[in-house]
């Protein structure tokens, strides 16, 4: 079955009686992200889809407040009319409440950082059919916990995002693209140089073999620093293309059949990451493509082609250098081979103990984390 | 010294942990940390401990936990709400002694520090590689970096950069039962629930962080900063406005009223206009070209939005000179009053003027002044309510410092952008919370702390606590009665 609640109240409902009753729930928003860190158990899905309206918007404020069922696409159609937006751009079409769970966000995190940096506030309602706000409107506060962190990645095991509020951003005047085939090696040192040589560059990602540098601000500015950029690269550099970025949404949705992982490391690890992608593909048989967010440290690595068990010691192998990894995408079988997840974090002990104080009876998500939780 | 330490022999074991040296007993010595910037609670702990490593951290902290004392952090002690004060039946556990800059690491961006460094020695680090790190409250030449953790900590410069949660990468903490955990990594994408965002701002309640790698960022390539005056401090509530909804976000805006201006020009060489009624500070920092076009467009608007005079800071000297009397005005107020509440509420921007219009009528009708010196680009106010204790308008004082923080939060606002709740303001928390959203944060409390050993009485409304009413030290109504004693 299926509850499928149009506002906080029905929400609420919604826990209430499946806690009655002692439901396992799967929290789905758009569904992009169902099969990110497995696959939870479940006797009924909260759907969050009907909750889609915006609260309430002042751009003088550049604060929002949205049902988390929203999709963060539809929001930023609403925001464009007044030129902001909210500093994300993820590549999956997902909900803002989705985007928040899984940590999600895209090439802009360079800048603006994930979708933790632009919640303000949060309501959620937790397996018992409590509700609780944290955070508000302001964008500077305080004041009690921030849940709202808290539930950043938390892939629906805490609570529900029933309510968000953002920060959003004056769209910028002007943005170009600076793009320069390049290894990954390369692409760390160029990106180096564009930061410490203070061009701001709003995102700087490697993506399947181009640095793609984009800068934003006034016009006369980017013109001018996208013209220091391409001096400081060199002739292979060129002004990047709208597709180029494409290809970066493209390596990280994947594609039925795609295995896709998403990995944390140091930047620096970046050309050792890709080398060892590079060597293991080819070891294994399997085709593989990456993006990385520099000097974020956030790497997508999607596997094509071969059998699961390929994709499971590409997976492996990686681990063994690379542990902060989840698969997000799963090509058939794969889960039979390989865990969603690298080696726990340090404090996993301490995911444990929220997770028995927020959901003591497992009811949010099971399967999700483990064998973490 | 209590009963309770003697009785439990839980000091000997801590002086036998850490040494003598490194744990303070004598009465006197321990009055230096009975109180952090608040001065208006004053509780002397029953110890301090001076750890000189995460280890030791960790020692001191198992012997509370072995015997049930509370314990509270402490980095340099300049808090304003109390987040630091003592519980008399617990120890001080000061971090001044973890002040190593452990790493400065140019290529990823980042440095690895001890919780006692102050905030700008982090910047002073790091300047050899034109890099810095952004946050920069106030003290931050005296603050500390496990305090800024704690706190979540900003100041100027957050409207553009964001707080001090933004900006940590990983944190080593020490738990409340003495183990030793990592926090966050090295990358913006880690696996799991995102406790280091939850941990910053917690006010010492979840824990005391031993270790902090921080993000830097390149040092912008052009600043430009002024100050424009103004009639009337609507106008330069509407300036601001003006200027946000523009598309504009400047490094820093910030805005002093008459009587802070006044009081700035009592102490300091003032570049301020002693008799206009409002200046903005507005800073904007970044590539040349960006810089100057937006600069020139934030100066038609103030002068559209009625600014009487403009000063462009010709050189650094002079930006420093604005600055210095931006950050003194704190102190400068302390000089023109012999006492004053400062306020550290938060309104959506767009009430500015609403609010600053609001908070001029309550002061005229308690019949006290207040100056206001504060962040007007994210809406954070410091009403700094100015009164006289001998001349008996404390209470009246304390009602309209009160009221203005309750007008925060009915406007939509927060009752603290950067100063924490503390002790200052538990008792106020639920007027912006529900009993369900104070009970849901300390299920998370009890996730870290079972037992409630580490920094209690912070941030929630506790009976005791909320028995005794915000603000300057006056006796509980028990230990007026004799029934219980502060040491």
């Amino acid at each position: 079955m299926t509850y499928r609640p149009a506002d906080l109240a029905e929400l609420r409902e919604a826990m209430v009686q499946s806690a009655a009753v002692g439901q396992l729930l799967a929290v789905s928003g758009a569904g992009t992200a169902s099969q990110w860190g497995g696959r939870p158990e479940h006797d009924a899905v909260l759907d969050t889809t009907a909750m889609s309206e915006l609260i309430s918007y002042n751009p003088t404020d550049m604060t929002v407040a949205v049902q988390a069922g929203m999709r963060l696409s539809r929001l930023q159609e609403v925001l464009a009319e007044h030129r902001q937006w909210v500093a994300l751009d993820p590549a999956r079409g997902a909900t803002i409440g989705g985007i928040v769970a899984t940590a999600d966000a895209g090439p802009s995190r360079h800048q603006y950082g994930g979708s933790r940096d632009s919640v303000i506030g949060m309501t959620l309602v937790l397996a018992d059919g409590t509700v609780a706000r944290s955070g508000g409107h302001v964008i500077k506060n305080v004041a009690g916990y921030d849940l709202g962190k808290l539930l950043h990645g938390s892939l629906g095991t805490l609570a529900v995002v029933a309510e968000v509020v953002l920060r959003v951003h004056p769209r910028p005047a002007a943005t170009a693209t600076l793009a320069v085939p390049c290894d990954a090696a390369a692409a760390f040192d160029l990106g180096g140089q564009l930061i410490t040589t203070a061009l701001e560059p709003a995102a700087v990602e490697w993506c399947d073999g181009t640095l793609l540098a984009r800068f934003d601000g006034t016009a006369r500015g980017v013109a001018d620093r996208l013209a220091r950029a391409r001096e400081l690269a060199g002739p292979a550099a060129t002004e990047g293309t709208p597709e180029q970025w494409r290809g970066v949404d493209r390596i990280v949705l994947g594609e039925q059949g795609d295995t896709v992982l998403r990995l944390g490391t140091a930047p620096d690890r970046t050309p050792s990451l890709a080398a060892d992608l590079h060597r293991l593909a080819a070891t294994y048989a399997v085709e593989a493509a990456m993006t990385s967010t520099l000097f974020a440290g956030v790497h997508t690595v999607r596997l094509r082609g071969g059998p699961a068990a390929a994709h499971a010691a590409v997976v492996t192998a990686l681990r063994q250098t690379y542990p902060a990894s989840t698969v997000c995408r799963w090509t058939p079988d794969l889960e039979h081979e390989i865990t969603p997840w690298g080696d726990p974090p340090p404090a996993v002990s301490l995911l444990r103990a929220v997770k028995r104080r927020f959901d003591p009876d497992d009811r949010l998500c099971p399967g999700r984390f483990a064998p973490w939780l | 010294m209590t009963s309770h330490a003697i009785d439990t022999g839980w000091l000997a074991e801590l002086l036998a942990t850490l040494g003598p040296d490194n744990v303070i007993t004598d009465p006197a010595r321990l009055r230096t940390y009975e109180c952090d910037g608040l001065t208006g609670y004053r509780v002397v702990p029953a110890a301090v401990a001076l750890p000189r490593s995460t280890a030791e951290v960790a020692a001191a902290v198992r012997v509370c936990a072995g015997h049930g004392i509370p314990f509270v952090a402490r980095g340099a002690g300049t808090g304003l709400s109390g987040g630091a004060l003592p519980v008399a039946d617990g120890i001080v556990i000061s971090l001044q002694r973890l002040r190593r800059i452990i790493e400065v690491d140019p290529v990823n961006l980042c440095a690895v520090v001890e919780p006692g460094v102050t905030n700008l020695d982090i910047s002073r680090a790091a300047a050899p590689y034109g890099l810095y790190y952004a946050p920069n409250p106030s003290s931050q030449q005296v603050c500390t970096i496990g305090g800024n953790v704690a706190e979540n900590s900003g100041g100027a410069h957050c409207l553009k950069y964001g707080f001090t949660v933004n900006h940590v990468l990983e944190a080593e903490v020490v738990l409340a039962d003495g183990t030793v955990t990592t926090l966050g990594g090295p990358a913006q994408y880690q696996p799991g629930f995102d406790l280091l965002g939850a941990f910053i701002g917690s006010e010492g309640t979840l824990g005391i962080v031993t270790r902090i790698t921080v993000r830097l960022l390149a040092k912008p390539a052009h600043v430009e900063t002024m100050v424009a005056d103004f009639a009337t401090v609507a106008g330069a509530g509407d300036a601001v406005t003006a200027i946000v909804a523009a598309g504009i976000v400047p490094a820093a805006i910030e805005m002093l009223d008459n009587l802070a201006i006044q009081a700035v020009g009592a102490s300091t060489h003032s570049v301020y206009t002693a008799d206009t009624a409002a200046a903005l500070v507005v800073e904007l920092d970044g590539p040349p070209d960006d810089v100057a076009e937006q600069f020139d467009h934030v100066q038609r608007i103030c002068r559209a939005q009625g600014s009487t005079k403009i000063m462009v800071a010709a050189d650094p000297a002079e930006r420093a000179l604005i600055w210095q009397g931006r950050k003194a005005a704190f102190a400068a107020v302390g000089r023109i009053s012999s006492n004053y509440f400062v306020q550290d509420g938060v309104v959506p921007r767009g009430r500015l003027a609403e609010v600053l219009d609001r908070i001029g009528a309550m002061a005229d009708t308690a019949g006290l002044r207040v100056a206001n010196v504060f962040h007007a680009g994210d809406g954070n106010l410091h009403p700094l309510v100015l009164y006289c204790e001998a001349d008996g308008e404390h209470d009246r004082a304390e009602r309209l410092s009160s009221e203005i923080a309750e007008l925060c939060v009915e406007l939509g606002g927060s009752l603290s952008g950067e100063h924490g709740i503390g002790t200052d303001k538990a008792c106020s928390m639920p007027r912006m919370f529900g009993e369900d959203d104070l009970a849901t944060m300390l299920r998370l409390r009890a996730a870290f702390d079972p037992d409630g050993l580490c920094n209690p009485g912070k941030v929630f409304p506790t009976p005791r606590l909320c028995g005794e009413r915000p603000g300057p030290y006056r006796p509980h109504p028990l230990e007026a009665a004799g029934v219980i004693e502060r040491l």
